[in-house]
Formats: C-alpha cells, structure tokens, sequence
C-alpha cells in the first residue's frame, strides 16, 4: 500500500539510527555466546533500548 | 475349648494352596500379561500447523506486488529444478508439480533454454500437460493472467497436497516439486503416495529446503531469546537433513538415487528486511509447538545488533543460508539398471589406476 509505512518498516528505520549501541550489545553478547543468560548485557540493552525510543519518537 | 488352631492351621493350607494355583492357571493368560500395543499404521508426527501454513500463503499471496518481489528465491530453484529436467531425453505426457506455490516450476519450463548454442526450444514443449497442485487458491491463481501461461498447457488444482492424493495410479509421466516439502508433516507417507501414482521408470525430482537453512538467524534469535527473556522458543521450523532423505527415498520404493545439496546465500540489509521477505514468501513459521502472535519487540530488537554481529558481512549487509536438498528418484520399473551385486566385480581397480601400494596415514 503505498503512501503507508508498516509498523516494522518504521520499527527498522528506528533502529537503523542506533548502529552504535546495537553493535555494543551484538559484541557483549557474542563476547561469549556460550554462556548466555537473562539480562547477561542488561546494560548495553537499555542503552540500545533508549537509543531507540529516542529515534522513534524524533 | 473346640478350636484347636494348631491343627486347623494345617489342614488349610493345602487347600489354599491349591486353590490359588489353580487360579493362577486359569486366569493368568488374560489378567496380569499386558502389552502395550501400537494402533496399525505408522504413527504420525504432526509438526506443522497445515491450517496456520495455507492462511500464511494466501495472506501473502493477497498483496500481488510485494508477493511477486519476493518470488526471487522459488523462481531460481525452480529454474535449477527445471535444468534437472533437461538431462532427461524423452517426451513426458503428464506431470505433476506438488506444492506448486504461485506455478513457479511452470514459469521456469516456459523460459528459453539456458544453453542458446544449443538452440533447443523452451523445456515446456517436452511436456503435453502440467498439472500444478497447492493448498492455497490465492497464490496459485496469483499469476493466472501472465502471458506463460499460454505458451504450457497448464492445470491448476486447489487441495491440500498432504492428504491422500487424489490420483489414479501410475498416472503421472513425472512428478516435480519445488519448495513445499518442508511443511509436510508425514514426509514418508507423502513419498510413497508420489511412489504411487508415478508411471513405471517415471522420476521424481524434488527441491526442499534442508538442515541449516537460516541457520543465522536460528542462532541469533536464540541468543537474543536467551538473553532477553531467560529461554528458547521455536522461531525457525525444523528441517529435514540431507542424510535422512536418501534413506526416506528408499523407504517409501524409488530407485536409483540422487540427492545433493546447494546453498543460495542472499544478502539484506537488516534482519528486518529478512524476516519480512520470509512472510510475503509465505514460509514463516508454521510449528504447532510455536509461540502465538509477533516476535516481543525486545527480541528483535536484541536479534538485529546479535546477527549483525555474529554473521554479518563487511559491507554492512546479513547473508542468510538457505540450503537446498535436491533429490532424484526413480519409480521402479522393467528394464531399468540396478547396481551389480555386491562382491561381483572382476576387474581389480587397482590395475586399471595403474597400481602401487596402499599407504595408510595415521
């Protein structure tokens, strides 16, 4: 449909803005992948998850 | 003062003794020996929601446009497939294509041939009559209108291709089937009913995506579910492995056996881009053990730095690996060759290779 961005197109353009921070928590996360458990990068993630709604909002 | 116990005691026991031999004899066959038994048939496994996989291909088949961009990948296996087809020097009256998503293989049969020195015509003209079979209506009939469908003599027909095909025996000069098997939940069954209604010495040549198959973003999803949420969910359906195929093959009667793997990989620019090509493809997740509703937006969140990071490229972009299984099998019939016997060689390969000794490293 054109004229209408989908909710996932703007979800990803949101996203797009935050390389920086996305990348932190894909290197903590990868750093040791085998012993991955809850909220093991929590800090990276909030950082990542700010980023975003900052974008998102703008 | 009249009992006397002692003396009863005794004489009891015999009696007792009897009796329970006696009733253990008689009863014992029927009472106390069960087995568990199997209801006749082999079981089935079901996997995949069938019901979930057709509203997702008839969703998807619903918006033409985006539906058409993203035919990229069945329309390369299906050219691949079609190539198979050109090995085989004969006429083939019927065919049968399974699951033949928006007539892809149909498509593929009309285009020039890939050899223009050769100057063989279109591999549709070896073909009197196709019969393309899917379970969804809206991406079979998407492309109705297309100007291939006037140059194959092309037969469409809506039904679930997981029931009981409703084919007359050894009616079918070939069976051809491009990216559907993978969402069929009784593969052996399905491969002995293809067995079936195939002619005599007629092939079966199929495509099927396989083992890694997105193996990027199964791993990535994993980590961000783990990491995220604290467990794993099924987000990437399980597949066939290319070693269990030959043996399924042989199980359900084909002969004469040929299966190979090919890896497609597609770059995109994010996880995103991936995840909603998968859906207008129609082949997103159709698990029944499945969790309900879109991925948490945590995840994906989480998911795209995680394969960018674990797998992306240099230039910034994603590959996905998608691993395609193609088999050949033929239905068995006269005159057709079998391997030799085991042990009946008389020639020593040795001698031909020109000899020297066997070395064995350690």
């Amino acid at each position: 449909m054109p004229g209408r961005t989908k909710p996932i197109e703007k979800f990803a353009q949101a996203v797009a803005k935050c390389t920086v921070e996305s990348s932190a928590y894909g290197k903590c996360i990868v750093a040791d992948y085998h012993s991955v458990h809850k909220d093991k990068c929590l800090t990276e993630f909030m950082r990542l998850k700010d980023c975003y709604v900052v974008s998102r909002n703008s | 003062m009249t009992m006397r116990p002692a003396n009863l005691l005794p004489s009891l026991r015999p009696f007792l003794r009897r009796s329970a031999t006696r009733r253990r004899a008689l009863i014992t066959p029927i009472a106390s020996r069960n087995y568990a038994t199997q209801a006749p048939g082999n079981p089935i496994y079901q996997i995949f929601n069938r019901g979930t996989k057709w509203q997702q291909k008839d969703r998807a088949a619903e918006n033409v446009e985006r539906s058409r961009k993203v035919d990229y990948l069945k329309d390369e296996v299906a050219m691949r497939l079609a190539e198979r087809l050109l090995d085989i020097n004969r006429h083939f009256n019927h065919v049968l294509d399974l699951g033949a998503n928006s007539c892809n293989i149909a498509r593929a049969l009309t285009l020039p041939s890939p050899f223009p020195e050769m100057n063989a015509p279109a591999l549709s003209t070896r073909l009197s009559q196709l019969t393309a079979v899917d379970s969804s209506h809206a991406l079979l009939h998407r492309d109705e209108d297309l100007p291939f469908n006037r140059e194959i003599n092309l037969t469409r027909r809506v039904l679930d291709e997981e029931t009981t095909l409703p084919f007359e025996d050894e009616s079918f000069d070939a069976v051809l089937s491009s990216l559907s098997m993978h969402w069929i939940n009784d593969l052996p069954s399905q491969l002995a009913q293809i067995n079936r209604v195939l002619k005599q010495d007629a092939p079966f040549i199929a495509a099927m995506f396989g083992g890694d198959t997105l193996y990027e973003l199964r791993t990535s999803l994993q980590l961000a579910d783990q990491e995220r949420r604290g467990g794993v969910s099924t987000h990437v359906s399980p597949l066939a492995d290319v070693r269990d195929m030959g043996g399924l093959l042989q199980k359900a009667g084909f002969k004469m056996l040929t299966v190979d793997v090919d890896d497609i990989i597609v770059d995109y620019p994010d996880t995103f881009a991936l995840m909603q090509d998968l859906q207008q493809m129609g082949e997103s997740n159709a698990v029944l053990s499945r969790e309900k509703g879109p991925i948490q937006r945590d995840v994906l969140l989480a998911n795209e730095g995680i394969y960018r990071e674990l797998h992306g490229n240099e230039d910034g972009s994603l590959p996905a690996t998608f691993r395609l299984i193609y088999m050949i099998g033929w239905k068995e019939g006269p005159n057709q060759s079998d391997p030799l016997p085991r042990g009946s060689g008389e020639i020593n390969i040795k001698d031909i290779l020109g000899g020297g000794d066997i070395r064995y490293y350690v």
